[in-house]
């Protein structure tokens, strides 16, 4: 039989407020132990702000009798379907700002709402709140941000590892989110756990012990906790204030080279979604996040080296600059 | 009948497909709404009379959308329908998901490469007219104009 919702705040008993990359989100379910996994969540968006975005979740045991799925994702003008294991159905309206879906009770849990439900959320709505999405890492000491990029494989998370271990606080891995806040530029990430290939093991001991496991994206990895596994400070936000781009190379050493703005906004905006013409708004939004980026000092770092040689290098060369604008 | 080439589509950037080109363009008139509809594959053009008057495309009452997602597998899976304001979505596994918004005027739709022609014309053709006319409406206990028989599920 078919499954039917009508969507009517009034019905939805349970409401809150919750943050998400420094936006404030709105959630009205009928799932008391739903409206707990978000109500658990840190909040430290100021408290009288206007919700950015909102959200109606309605979880139906029913839902528990659909086959098990595959992520599957699909968007047209302003919609994006969302299907997301073990069985949730999801709707964004990019234009109202607002998600609709239908969850069984395997998706009302911290795992889903953190790993999955979040995440997915502001990479399909951030843009339209004004929260860039940007494919890099995002590391911090002592309030200054230092995003590291570059295109897959190249070694970003294995470097965000390094310098997790050398004292730099782990901000993101995969995916940073950057918004404005009074004209400063933030780096938000989600708590998610880094990501490691199978090959990172020569690297880190630590790994050995971890089972490998399929990812969303359908790639074999680790997903490590930073702070348990490898003992590094977590932080949930930072200010850009350097950029690295990674690049392999085959002959051994390490050599950074500055790199100018344009270099900066080309490398991500070939990296971001492409947006229809619905949401020029929030691509205007995009373009001006990363033009205020692109003024932050930025190196290319070819390297042959291992992650925590090139963490090392990145370190001394951070000190040495530090050292001469003291 | 002749599908677009749409199998090979690929674009990093555009992982929700929704910049998959469509080209086909057809204009029908279902009761009294003039419906412009879009597609990159031939057998998605529904097989209803054609409106005559096609000189402006571009003032169609309400448009459909529907493009045929090579990567979609499957058979049509027993529907899910939600309803919010002026939004209506059915989801029939991955091999249908509709998306109708009665403010903007669109029907929005991805219809996977196992959705047969018999099975698009004679079950999700009507069913979207039902939705277009809005004989598909919700009347308190659910929505009524729902055969809840597709013929392929």
């Amino acid at each position: 039989m078919a499954l039917r919702y009508t969507f009517n705040r009034q019905t939805l008993f349970f409401r809150t407020h919750f943050e998400l990359a420094g936006t404030k989100g709105f959630l009205a379910t009928n799932s008391w132990q739903l409206h707990h996994v978000a109500e658990s969540r840190p909040r430290t968006a100021p408290p009288g702000s206007r919700a950015a975005f909102e959200m109606e979740l309605i979880v139906d045991p029913r839902m528990n009798g659909r086959a098990q799925q595959e992520a599957h994702f699909r968007g047209l003008r302003h919609l994006v379907f969302a299907s997301l294991p073990p069985q949730a159905f999801l709707v964004y309206d990019l234009l109202r700002r607002q998600v609709r879906g239908v969850l069984s009770d395997g998706a009302v849990n911290d795992l889903f709402w953190n790993s999955l439900l979040m995440p997915i959320t502001i990479g399909m709505m951030g843009t339209t709140m004004g929260v860039a999405p940007l494919h890099c890492a995002c590391l911090d000491r002592g309030g200054n941000g230092v995003l590291v990029a570059g295109i897959s494989g190249a070694g970003k998370s294995t470097l965000t590892a390094a310098l997790g271990q050398r004292g730099f606080g782990v901000v993101s891995d995969e995916w940073t989110y950057i918004s404005r806040r009074d004209c400063t530029l933030v780096a938000h990430g989600l708590g998610l756990p880094i990501k490691l290939l199978p090959d990172a093991a020569q690297f880190f001991p630590q790994l050995r012990g971890h089972g490998l496991r399929k990812t969303l994206n359908g790639e074999i990895a680790y997903e490590i906790e930073p702070r348990e596994t490898m003992g590094c400070e977590v932080r949930d936000r930072s200010r850009p204030r350097w950029i690295f781009f990674l690049e392999r190379r085959e002959a051994s050493g390490c050599s950074l080279t500055g790199c100018q703005p344009d270099y900066i906004v080309d490398f991500f905006e070939k990296s971001v979604e492409k947006l229809p013409e619905e949401l020029s708004e929030a691509k205007q939004t995009r373009k001006e996040i990363l033009h205020q980026l692109s003024k932050c000092p930025a190196w290319i770092v070819r390297t042959g080296e291992g992650p925590q040689q090139t963490a090392g290098a990145i370190e001394r060369f951070l000190a040495e600059a530090s050292d001469a604008t003291a | 009948m002749q599908q677009l080439d749409s199998t090979n589509y690929v674009d990093p950037l555009d992982v929700l497909r929704r910049f998959i080109p469509t080209p086909l363009k057809a204009v029908y008139r279902i009761g009294s709404v003039r419906v412009m509809v879009q597609t990159n594959d031939f057998t998605l053009l529904p097989a209803l009379p054609s409106e005559k008057d096609t000189d402006d495309l571009g003032q169609a009452s309400l448009e459909w959308k529907l493009v045929r997602d090579p990567d979609a597998r499957g058979l049509l899976e027993t529907p899910t329908f939600l309803s919010a304001g002026t939004l209506t979505v059915v989801e029939m596994g991955n091999a249908c998901l509709l998306g109708l918004d009665r403010e903007r005027r669109e029907l929005l739709g991805f219809l996977g490469t196992d959705v047969d022609p018999r099975t698009y014309q004679e079950f999700l053709v009507p069913f979207f007219c039902r939705m277009t006319d809005g004989t598909l409406y919700e009347d308190g206990e659910g929505f009524s104009g729902w055969n809840d028989e597709p013929s392929n599920a």
